[in-house]
């Protein structure tokens, strides 16, 4: 047997929407599932309208959507309801992004579909967990980020925090929640233990990334309070966002790269100041040892020769390139970390590529977003033995739902 | 026999340093897996320095590497190498995230690994992945982050990019790499066959873009992300507002404009021309951020404030400190924030397990290793005679340390 993908032949049944849920199932696609999309009806997915449109048809939904198929009905009729718990005696993982409780009064919490099913991999994805005393509280990115004390370490020290204006913790928390379930699968294939109930937040995932603050706060006895410190690092340097001819440079010379900084500079005399020789001097004098890397770069001709000197050094740099400007770098193009894709009806345009690399796999391009209930025939005659005409009267009665958008 | 967990009888051999990969293997570890961590003799590990420590021990090791077997050796040298190899011959996955090419230099490369043991799954983690005009540059966190388009939208809109204090690449790239490792071995149960993955931060940087890539894509370059301070730059409002004493992050727009207005007792903005959709919010963004902090600062009751809103189900949240998270009742409940123990340093606070599985408590009895301190319980499980170890560490192939 040929295989796809490592999980060809597994059968997803995803009834979440939004970014988290959606990113977990689109790496699922991936790397080979079948994943039934399960929308709400009569609209489906609420991103299914989110900008940036084009003819009625949505590039976020696209971006996280595609290859998965789509089954919209109405789960809160009786007939649409049964139809699930058909499906889930034919699906190893069951995945939804409700806040806690929601699935449960639905009539699909874990005890009802491990009844069903008790094979299955039950995924619950949430922004701060399924108890605790948030568990109730509307969450988003944005608010799961700001309790988990990331947002306060981000921006100008005398000014309001910034935001990041991307979704690190949707998407990071869908990676979570694929790494969860997949090892959940594998417990199965190995040791038959049947199937788990999965606990994953935005909460917990962005609280992962602390790999300082927390253990040295707790640690020092609160004597290291980590606080925002703008375009640089409030406690090594130097390690931050420089200006230089044309624009900003990322630049980072810590521990023993701080003479190859010097030497690159032309300034071997800093190497001993005493204002700068070690890591404490250096943060002592922040602000003179910033002038002075701002003032050298202001000497260059260009930004590019900055970074060709740096590079040389090997000292780790980087230009702040914008996102049309990271779209269209070379090494980006190369590896397929952006990638062209086209839609039946947006047309050409460009996603972020899959991150995940196989020596033994190719990533299948050749996959389409689906019109909202575009496999409802397909997938209740396949999987349910249910005949056309009975679609068409479920259709009719609203229980299942199609159109074209 | 019950597993452990679910990873149990899984052997991982770890060459990695730093964080993305020790970030890695250290999931794998909370997971049930035996994991052999490899260091280079003579000081290992080079986070083993880093700040904070405490008696001579690195809190920031510790953090990644409870529960891995220390194993330090000369790799250099031909009989560390040999015994490394014999490691291979038994292990179920290999992690390493040098350069590129480096490990192909220590004699660890795809093509010898997969002779070595065709089974293994081998995941390198690097910079900027295993080829492309970026692949030599060193792979640090906030290098790749800005060439992935990202530090560029972090920020004021008047001033440099704002540096983000914590690791979201390093981190998000080893829980990418857990799960590659996943697919692999789970195909591995139904073909026998092991294989190389290619994870880097930068592919993993760019694939948090949920709108900005197809967005300026699909818009031929209409739309054009940029940061914009403390309120994001297309939806209104959603951003931080200041309160009578701290910072909210609030989030007022699509369905939730209505219910923000009801319980700021501004009724009559709701259907207002001006402010009843997000595009007129957003030409008036000033009048709408001062309406609120207004409204805010007015009640003097921070406390109160949260929970009115919240109660009216508007996504709202104090923007807490590291140590208020650390406080919090929430955190502690469903351990996000846990309390470890290490021999030498005590008693302190890391972040949680993020993965909970229903079938597996949280395995809790981990202590990150001193250096080499598994050297013979890892070499005689392959068969290594104790005179050889012990000849072998005279001979400073292997090494040991007492932190």
């Amino acid at each position: 047997m040929t295989l796809k993908h490592g999980l060809d032949g597994y059968r997803v049944l995803d009834i979440t929407q939004y970014l988290a849920g959606p990113a977990a199932t689109n790496l699922m696609v991936q790397l080979g599932a079948e994943v039934i999309k399960l929308e709400i009806g009569p609209h489906g997915e609420p991103v299914r309208n989110f900008p940036f449109c084009r003819d009625g048809r949505s590039g976020y939904f696209i971006q996280q959507n595609r290859g998965k198929k789509s089954l919209c009905l109405d789960p809160k009729h009786p007939e649409g309801l049964d139809l699930i718990k058909r499906l889930l005696r034919h699906c190893d993982v069951f995945i939804e992004n409700f806040a806690p409780g929601v699935i449960g009064r639905l009539g699909l919490d874990w005890e009802t579909v491990r009844k069903i099913n008790p094979d299955i991999i039950m995924c619950s994805i949430s922004a701060f967990g399924q108890e605790g005393p948030l568990a109730e509280h509307p969450g988003f990115d944005y608010i799961a980020q700001a309790y988990a004390a990331v947002t306060d370490l981000i921006g100008e020290p005398d000014r309001a925090p910034s935001m990041p204006m991307l979704a690190f913790g949707d998407v990071g928390t869908g990676v979570h929640a694929l790494t969860a379930i997949g090892y959940a699968l594998l417990d199965r294939e190995r040791n038959g233990a049947g199937g788990q109930w999965l606990d994953i937040s935005l909460l917990d995932t962005y609280f992962h990334h602390h790999e300082v603050s927390v253990q040295a706060y707790s640690a020092s006895g609160g004597k290291i309070v980590p606080h925002r410190s703008g375009s640089h690092h409030y406690a090594v340097g130097p390690s931050g966002i420089f200006k230089a001819k044309e624009g900003h440079l990322m630049i980072l010379a810590l521990l023993h790269q701080w003479p190859i900084l010097c030497r690159a500079m032309g300034r071997e005399d800093l190497i001993e100041d005493p204002r700068f020789k070690d890591n404490d001097a250096r943060m002592a004098n922040r602000a003179e040892m910033i002038a002075l890397i701002e003032a050298w770069l202001q000497t260059l001709s260009s930004d590019a020769a900055a970074l060709e000197v740096l590079e040389k050094a090997r000292i780790p740099c980087a230009p702040i390139l914008s996102v049309p400007q990271a779209m269209a770098h070379p090494h980006m193009i190369e590896r397929r970390t952006v990638r062209d894709i086209e839609d039946r009806l947006l047309g050409k345009f460009q996603i972020p590529g899959m991150p995940l690399r196989f020596s033994k796999y190719e990533v299948d391009e050749n996959i389409q977003a689906p019109l909202l209930g575009e496999h409802n025939e397909e997938i209740l005659k396949r999987l349910l033995l249910c005949p056309p005409e009975q679609v068409r009267d479920w259709e009719r009665r609203k229980v299942l739902f199609a159109k074209a958008v | 026999m019950q597993p452990r967990h679910v990873l149990d009888g899984f052997r991982v051999l770890d060459f990695t340093q730093y964080l993305a990969g020790p970030s890695a293997s250290r999931l794998l570890v909370e997971m049930g897996a035996e994991v052999i961590k490899v260091e280079i003799a003579p000081g290992g590990d080079p986070t083993r320095l880093l700040p904070y420590r405490k008696n001579e021990r690195s809190c920031y090791y510790v953090q990644q590497n409870r529960g891995k077997k220390g194993l330090c050796l000369d790799l250099r040298d031909a009989r560390g190498r040999e015994l490394l190899e014999r490691l291979v011959a038994t292990s179920d996955v290999l992690l390493e995230n040098f350069s590129p090419g480096v490990i192909a230099r220590l004699g660890f490369g795809w093509e010898r690994v997969r002779e070595l043991n065709p089974q293994i799954v081998m995941c390198s983690i690097s910079g900027f992945g295993q080829d492309g005009p970026l692949a030599e540059l060193q792979g640090i966190d906030i290098v790749a982050q800005a060439y992935a388009g990202v530090t560029d939208l972090i920020g004021e809109e008047d001033g440099p990019p704002a540096l983000p204090l914590l690791s979201f690449g390093d981190v998000n790239t080893g829980v990418h790499a857990v799960a590659a490792i996943n697919a692999a071995l789970l195909n591995r149960t139904r073909t026998g066959k092991g294989q190389w993955l290619d994870i880097s931060l930068l592919d993993c940087y760019y694939h948090c873009h949920e709108i900005n890539v197809h967005a300026v894509s699909a818009s031929g370059g209409a739309l054009a992300p940029k940061r914009s301070g403390a309120h994001h730059y297309a939806v209104c409002p959603l951003g931080i507002f200041k309160g009578s004493r701290r910072w909210f992050m609030l989030m007022g727009s699509l369905h939730f404009w209505a219910p923000l207005c009801r319980v700021m007792e501004r009724e009559d903005l709701i259907e207002h021309p001006d402010f009843a959709t997000n595009e007129g919010r957003c030409a008036r963004r000033g009048e709408v951020v001062a309406l609120i902090e207004g409204w805010l600062q007015a009640q003097n009751d921070d406390d109160g404030v949260l929970a009115r809103l919240q109660e009216a189900r508007i996504p709202c949240a104090p923007v807490l400190t590291v140590a208020e998270t650390i406080a919090h009742p929430h955190f502690r409940q469903r351990r996000t924030v846990r309390t470890i123990h290490d021999r030498h340093i005590g008693d302190f606070d890391i972040p949680g397990m993020p993965l909970r599985f229903s079938d597996y408590p949280e395995i809790t009895e981990l202590e990150a290793p001193l250096l080499g301190e598994h050297n013979a319980e890892i070499l005689a499980g392959i068969g290594v005679a104790a005179e050889e170890i012990a000849a072998l560490t005279q001979a400073g192939v292997l090494v040991g340390g007492d932190r």
